[in-house]
């Protein structure tokens, strides 16, 4: 039987930040990361894979990390825990004595079950390389293709086949809007324009009942009556933690069905920490629980579970939620709460909204209009949602606003916001976006 | 006392899901096709169903859940629904509750044991244990 001080099982995103950070903290023990697949690729950039970079190899986790920092790997499936002895059963007949134990064991895409989701030609988005390669495969010969939810996968691996200009693809999307569970529907409709505008067919508001055809997909039947011709399938409506190994092991789950953890990360054996997708989450807005996915929130888990393993250091404050994306050369983010959500869940909101050019005059090079919305807490005018539009500098202003969101600073803070501006990089300090979305709102207030 | 619906064709599964949640105070009726399952959502008036997703008839006991809530408008009805879907297929994807693709309450692989079922039950009817 091996022995190891630490064991991460899982090699995604959660996996290599808690082995990294393990060993920052705890250089003297000895750490293994045990994972399935050979190759692991990079969550975010599966979409990318169908157009910008090319191929599923193009798109991989390097180990180079995990070598530099001393951490074992074991390419094997952990099929058994056994939390008494602490030890771990793999399916090629490993057996590995561990003492802290990491769970980063990820999620699965959610498959919709409506008649003909089984058939040779649908895919979900699954993290893997073998599975995209067969994709990509099969949409070499697919003209005609539907996917099955507007979330940030549907459009970006939409947007991302679209730009190969071989394929015709429509967005079918239950919501009124594409990425309406992210964004204000203001906000939605300019991305839904532009997704439009480059060539893919959006049909908002409509619900996918069956998949027709005999062994492969040939329609796509919706609610309405009407039936899409498709050569091929793809489905992007949410993922589901992968939590089959830890409820086998008793280990207790949370009330979004992922595995119960506390601040620190500790599982309901203080020995087994969890991290990333399939861990539990809550709201950093009133500690509700979370269903929020993303290789962001699992590497900050990550820190928190690899450093806590030998005593507490680091504490989860909750989920806010910092999404980005990239439609051509035009980028959306949001972080933390959106105008409707916060509505919906009892907050009372003030709002305010500044647009502008990113550069000063507006006759220089590589300017763009930028638009921010910010929504602050009426009573305590704490700041707990912003979303930005603008070129690609958004992606880097929006987790300004999310340290901003993290600290509670108030509508007064970020009026008086001191930032750096450039002509040549930034808008003007007279009208700094950020900052004047603040005196917007203030002004509503009046 | 509450009333659960078994909806299930495995006579076996019946006959022990019946032995279990008689002996934790619930009535139980049986149904066993999906067909009966809906008659007697409306006859008998159950407290919460447990419904299967019936693997000899494909995959039914979906169409079930979503013929609760939007045909018989019963949105407020708890629903667990059993499968053994993930098992016997091995496939890389899950089925999950989902308020308009899989309008159910709480998702179980089977097989499932007694009493984690049972306090399932209690808590989607807030009975304390």
């Amino acid at each position: 039987m091996k022995v190891s001080d630490v064991v991460i099982i899982g090699g995604s995103a959660a996996g290599l930040t808690a082995a990294i950070t393990a060993r920052r903290q705890y250089p003297d023990k000895r750490i293994l990361l045990i994972r399935k697949e050979k190759l692991v690729p990079i969550p975010c950039g599966i979409p990318y894979i169908f157009g910008t970079v090319g191929s599923p190899e193009k798109n991989l986790i390097p180990d180079t990390p995990l070598q530099k920092h001393n951490v074992d790997i074991l390419l094997d499936e952990v099929t058994e825990i056994s939390r008494e002895k602490k030890t771990l059963i793999t399916r090629s007949g490993n057996g590995i004595e561990y003492k802290k134990l990491i769970l980063a064991t990820g999620s699965l895409p959610m498959m919709p079950p409506i008649p003909g989701f089984d058939k040779e030609n649908v895919f979900p988005v699954y993290k893997d390389v073998e599975h995209l390669t067969h994709m990509q495969g099969m949409m070499k010969g697919s003209s005609r293709i539907v996917v099955i939810g507007g979330g940030f996968i549907g459009v970006e691996v939409s947007d991302e086949i679209n730009k190969l200009g071989t394929h015709h693809v429509t967005i079918c999307e239950l919501l009124p809007h594409c990425l309406q569970l992210a964004f204000d529907q203001e906000f939605c409709s300019e991305a839904e324009t532009l997704v439009q505008e480059r060539g893919v067919t959006i049909l908002a508001d409509r619900k996918v009942v069956a998949i027709e055809g005999n062994h492969r997909a040939e329609g796509v039947k919706l609610a309405d009556g009407t039936t899409l011709d498709t050569d091929m399938v793809i489905v992007g409506i949410g993922t589901v933690p992968n939590v089959e190994l830890a409820k086998d092991a008793g280990l207790r789950l949370g009330p979004t069905g992922s595995i119960w953890v506390d601040r620190t990360m500790r599982t309901s054996d203080e020995h087994v920490f969890a991290c990333g997708d399939c861990a539990e989450k809550f709201s950093f807005f009133g500690g509700k629980p979370s269903k929020l996915k993303l290789a962001s929130i699992a590497c900050s888990e990550a820190r928190i579970a690899g450093a806590n393993l030998f005593g507490i250091h680091r504490e989860s404050v909750g989920t806010i939620g910092v999404f980005s994306t990239a439609i051509g050369d035009r980028a959306f983010a949001v972080a933390g709460l959106t105008g409707e959500l916060a509505t919906r869940q009892g907050y009372e909101v003030i709002t305010g909204v500044a647009e502008g050019v990113n550069r000063h005059p507006g006759s220089m090079p590589g300017v763009s209009n930028q638009k921010v919305k910010l929504i602050f807490e009426k009573r305590t005018r704490v700041l707990i949602g912003t979303q930005m539009m603008g070129d690609r500098a958004v992606g880097e202003l929006i987790n300004v606003a999310s340290a901003c969101i993290q600290h509670k600073m108030t509508i007064d803070d970020i009026a008086c916001f001191q930032m750096g501006t450039h002509p040549a990089l930034t808008a003007s300090p007279v009208v700094y976006q950020f900052v004047n979305a603040a005196e917007a709102a203030l002004l509503s207030m009046a | 006392m509450n009333k659960i619906l078994v909806i299930d064709d495995d006579k076996d599964f019946q006959t022990s899901t019946r032995i279990v949640l008689e002996k934790n105070d619930f009535e139980v009726a049986s149904a066993y096709d999906s067909d009966e399952g809906i008659r007697k959502v409306q006859s008998e008036k159950p407290d919460l169903i447990i419904l299967d997703v019936i693997m000899s008839k494909g995959y039914e006991g979906f169409d079930v859940a979503r013929q609760i809530r939007e045909e018989l408008k019963m949105r407020e009805l708890p629903i667990i629904l059993l499968t053994a879907v993930h098992e016997v297929k091995k496939v890389p994807y899950r089925f999950a509750p989902h308020e308009q693709w899989l309008p159910v309450d709480y998702f179980f692989d089977k097989p499932i044991e007694p009493q984690v079922l049972v306090s399932k039950i209690r808590e989607l009817l807030n009975i304390s244990s």
